[in-house]
């Protein structure tokens, strides 16, 4: 249905031509699903603003064809290739709720696209009312009257869909269409994707930066990295047995849920920038490869057939080497290791007792009514020192409350928190200076956290701009101090002086637990640190908290909806619905045997590492 | 990707050292035209303005009855002496609009400045704290504003007499408001950023915080207003004068400038129009550099450097 052939996209960037999309070439059938895969950055949405025509000015195909439908796409005028779109290519988007008009009801836009689809006005209702009913959305006669704010993520990422197919498409672009949900209705619309696909007999194009999300829905998966394609198969093949460096390495940087639990071998260094993508003549991964040589380096690597229909773009010399059972990416990969304990005998690091945290609300026109809403209800935890402890949970079930209480922004409803045994609600300084000092928090955002007019020094050692200065080792002067961190963190010398906005997200992420560190806190709180981060990043970040929990017996609370993440780090892990605790035990004992149905249905929402088993589990219906 | 640019880029060369911040706004504001253009303008006002006595021909309240409402110099009848012509007094028009922007800078900064200081202070203090100090704050600021502001600043003029510094006060009181209403803004959406509750949580005090954090935020918002309220502050000054309420007859203005030339707008046009030139071209100075201040203070709107 549509096939991509060598096709190269150059853009001109400070003068120089620079391959942005090199040497591309994949096809997908009817009623089959590809999965392009790469980190941010790799130029997998490219691909998408390509086909719909969207490419930015200054970007032109230099070589190569787009055949869809066996009509050649770039041969055709604006207006014919506009015509197809929305018709016989739908996309549907990462955002789907920027994606809908927030002042137009579900039916009003669903209605519009009929239109602009050339659907009689008589005949629309009840199509929609067809469609809605198809994507199995509860109650769609009274779904349509509602706007889009009223809905869950979930149900508008539905709603889409049912307008995608709506058309009967040949072709759907699905970019990224569950990177903003969570964990759970990720697997339902996955599943509901993979339904109406089935049933339409449509090709798909699915955008995503996870690898095995990808080998569990589609039929083939090219890996993309820095706009070159690495490698080409079918999705379980290049699971299973990867057989380029990069994507060997991707594979092993994700952490699983179940099995050995092992040390994640990162990638060093970054994907290159497009600028500097004019300077690399030889293989684009070439830099952060464990395997490199100077063949690859110097000369562009050509796609070749591995084994029947598994195309690699890597030398022969390589690909020996991954496809040995031994690491080559890190030594130490693969061995089993423990998570930081801590010593349970000790005082708790911080207790809560009963814990509740409740917004009320004023509704009716006096304000008359109140409405409680509880985000922590009448909760109990306790981390004892250098332990690890992990809370899981979807979005809204209180987990980022209880991160802001323990720091104290936030103060409690009822119940106490206790600091190394001290009351928290207590205003004595003393006790303030202390919780202060030995619990800091690590941000989500990192580029929110950092205040963009302070370089890294100032903002690794902004603890020192306090009246009093931190207890830090033997009472360092800052500038020491602030080259250790520095250190610490992992970040190279010469990034004192920069300000965030010449960083990047790793090592902004880095600049961030290292501010948190300035006062040798005893515990970090962090919430949703590696969300934001690529893969490969986020095991360089995961394993710099697990050394510094080695070298400085810190512990961690960390909260995360990532459940991968957290049986990573943590040796204890709480599940968290509606802001009570439905779980809590060892990881160990939670992960293997889940106890509540809530962690059941979480642990079923990842998809498994084993490319045979069947993923995603769940019904279609929400 | 930009941000990876940067660090790939970062070990093949070594930067220097990264320019400091100030230093790039001061690339930013060399680079905006309007910046230069209407910084251009105020500096040349404010020249004249402070080298008065030497710049202009005459004194601006010296009357030559022998020469009314002479017309300007390259006009037939004109006269060397009297370069832009004289109005029904005698008095040199150049010179007295050269003395006329004292009044109208010396209003239009201080005035700026006080407005500046009174409205973001309760801005800062509204937005960053919240609750109910914002809510009365915000209700002042509301109930102000419904007051049409030339009815206040009458009647302020009236209860307190004439004089610069009474034309100053009523500028501040009826546009602190405008600071108020822009600033809070900004500051509300800087305090749910997360490098202002790091701070706190670090143990800086609120002041500290605000100071250190919001405040350097929001300063380029504060320095765009100021240079647009210098525009408004001459305009509100030069209708002030013109009904005579601003300062006494012996102080040259451009309100009064124009009130005297209304009689004569028949037969002498250009003792009009020069004060009327004179306050389009500072008041659009003025804009001017605010708009280009708000380009290139804002990283947001700034062109994609190297």
């Amino acid at each position: 249905m549509l096939s991509l052939i060598n096709l190269t996209l150059t853009a001109q960037v400070d003068g120089k031509s620079v391959d942005v999309l090199r040497d591309i070439s994949f096809s997908v059938a009817r009623g089959q699903v590809l999965g392009l895969v790469g980190e941010s950055g790799a130029g997998k949405s490219m691909i998408g603003r390509l086909i719909a025509g969207h490419t930015p000015p200054g970007f032109e195909v230099s070589h190569g064809q787009v055949l869809f439908d066996g009509m050649e796409l770039l041969a055709l005028k604006p207006k014919q290739w506009r015509a197809l779109l929305g018709r016989r290519i739908a996309f549907i988007p990462q955002e789907p709720l920027t994606a809908l008009n927030p002042v137009l009801t579900i039916g009003q836009t669903f209605d519009e696209h009929l239109m602009l689809l050339g659907v009689d006005r008589g005949k629309r209702a009840s199509i929609i009312q067809q469609q809605m009913e198809a994507v199995h959305l509860p109650g769609p006669q009274d779904m349509v009257r509602r706007y889009p704010h009223q809905l869950s993520g979930g149900q508008c990422q539905r709603v889409l869909i049912a307008m995608a197919f709506a058309a009967e498409p040949a072709l759907i672009i699905a970019d990224e269409p569950t990177t903003a949900l969570d964990v759970v209705s990720q697997s339902h619309v996955l599943s509901l994707l993979a339904e109406q696909q089935r049933l339409h007999a449509a090709a798909v194009v699915l955008i995503t930066h996870d690898l095995r999300l990808a080998a569990h829905v589609c039929d083939d998966i090219v890996v993309l990295y820095a706009g070159e394609q690495v490698e080409y198969g079918p999705a379980r093949d290049v699971l299973r047995q990867p057989r380029h460096p990069y994507t060997w390495a991707l594979h092993q940087a994700t952490p699983d849920v179940h099995g050995e639990r092992r040390r994640l071998p990162a990638i060093e260094g970054q994907m290159p920038g497009v600028s500097a993508l004019a300077g690399i003549v030889g293989c684009r991964f070439a830099a952060r490869c464990p395997t490199r040589n100077a063949a690859c380096e110097n000369a562009p690597q050509n796609l070749h057939q591995s084994t029947p229909g598994h195309w690699v773009r890597c030398s022969a010399t390589c690909e020996v080497a991954v496809t040995d059972a031994d690491a080559p990416v890190a030594a130490g990969a693969g061995a089993a290791w423990q998570a930081p304990r801590g010593e349970p005998s000790a005082t708790p690091l911080v207790e809560l007792q009963n814990l509740s945290l409740c917004y009320t609300a004023r509704r009716g026109i006096w304000g008359q009514r109140k409405v409680h809403n509880f985000a922590v209800s009448d909760l109990s935890m306790k981390v004892q020192p250098g332990e690890f402890v992990g809370i899981v949970g979807e979005s809204g079930s209180g987990k980022s409350s209880i991160a802001r209480l323990i720091v104290g922004a936030e103060k409690p409803t009822a119940g106490r928190i206790l600091i190394e045994g001290r009351d928290r609600g207590l205003t004595d300084p003393a006790v303030l200076r202390l919780t202060r000092e030995h619990v800091q928090m690590i941000f989500q955002d990192p580029h929110s956290a950092l205040n963009p007019r302070r370089s890294v020094y100032r903002l690794l050692t902004q603890a020192y701009e306090v009246g009093q200065a931190p207890d830090t080792p033997q009472r360092k002067p800052r500038e020491a101090r602030g080259q250790q961190l520095l250190q610490d963190v992992g970040l190279p010398a010469d990034c004192l002086e920069r300000f965030p906005s010449q960083l990047s997200g790793g090592q902004k992420q880095r600049v961030n637990i290292g501010r948190a560190l300035c006062a040798m806190p005893r515990l970090l709180v962090a919430d949703e640190i590696v969300s934001g981060l690529d893969v490969s990043v986020q095991a360089q970040i995961l394993n710099l908290l697990l050394e510094l929990g080695r070298r400085h017996g810190i512990a961690l609370l960390l909260i995360s909806h990532d459940l991968s993440v957290v049986r990573y780090l943590c040796s204890r892990v709480m599940v968290m619905q509606a802001g009570r605790i439905v779980e809590q035990g060892k990881t160990d004992a939670v992960f293997a045997n889940p106890q509540h149905a809530y962690t059941r249905l979480l642990l079923g929402s990842v998809p498994p590492a084993d490319p045979n088993v069947p993923w995603p589990a769940l019904p279609v219906a929400a | 990707m930009i941000e990876a640019d940067m660090q790939l880029a970062a070990p093949v060369a070594p930067p220097a050292r990264a320019p400091s911040a100030f230093r790039q706004v001061l690339r930013q504001l060399v680079r905006q035209p309007r910046v230069l253009i209407g910084g251009g303008i105020l500096l040349i006002v404010a020249l004249a303005a402070l080298f008065a006595p030497w710049v202009a021909p005459h004194d601006p309240l010296e009357q030559d009855l022998l020469h009314m409402l002479a017309p300007p110099m390259w006009a037939t009848d004109g006269d060397m002496a009297f370069p832009l012509g004289t109005d029904s007094l005698g008095r040199c028009v150049l010179s007295r609009v050269i003395y006329g922007s004292r009044v109208a800078l010396i209003v239009a900064v201080v005035s700026a400045m006080g407005a500046m200081l009174v409205g973001s202070t309760l801005a800062l203090i509204g937005g960053y704290f919240g609750g109910k100090i914002d809510r009365s704050i915000s209700y002042v600021v509301d109930l102000w504003m419904s007051f049409p502001p030339v009815v206040l600043s009458l009647i302020l003029l009236v209860g307190l007499g004439t004089g610069v510094d009474k034309v100053i006060l009523a500028v501040v009181l009826v546009d602190w408001t405008r600071f108020c209403r822009v600033v809070r803004a900004d500051v509300l959406v800087t305090r749910r950023r997360d490098y202002v509750l790091a701070a706190q949580l670090i143990g800086f005090t609120h002041l500290r915080t605000l100071l250190r954090e919001v405040l350097p935020t929001v300063l380029p918002l504060m320095i765009t207003l100021f240079s647009i309220e210098m525009g408004v502050a001459i305009v509100v000054e030069a209708t002030l004068s013109f009904i005579g309420l601003s300062v006494p007859p012996d102080i040259t203005t451009w309100g009064q400038m124009l009130a005297d030339a209304r009689s004569d707008i028949q037969s002498a046009l250009w003792v009009m129009l020069v004060p009327v030139c004179a306050i389009v071209i500072t008041v659009l100075g003025c804009n001017l550099l605010g708009d280009g201040l708000r380009v290139a203070l804002d990283p947001r709107l700034r062109k994609r450097g190297k």
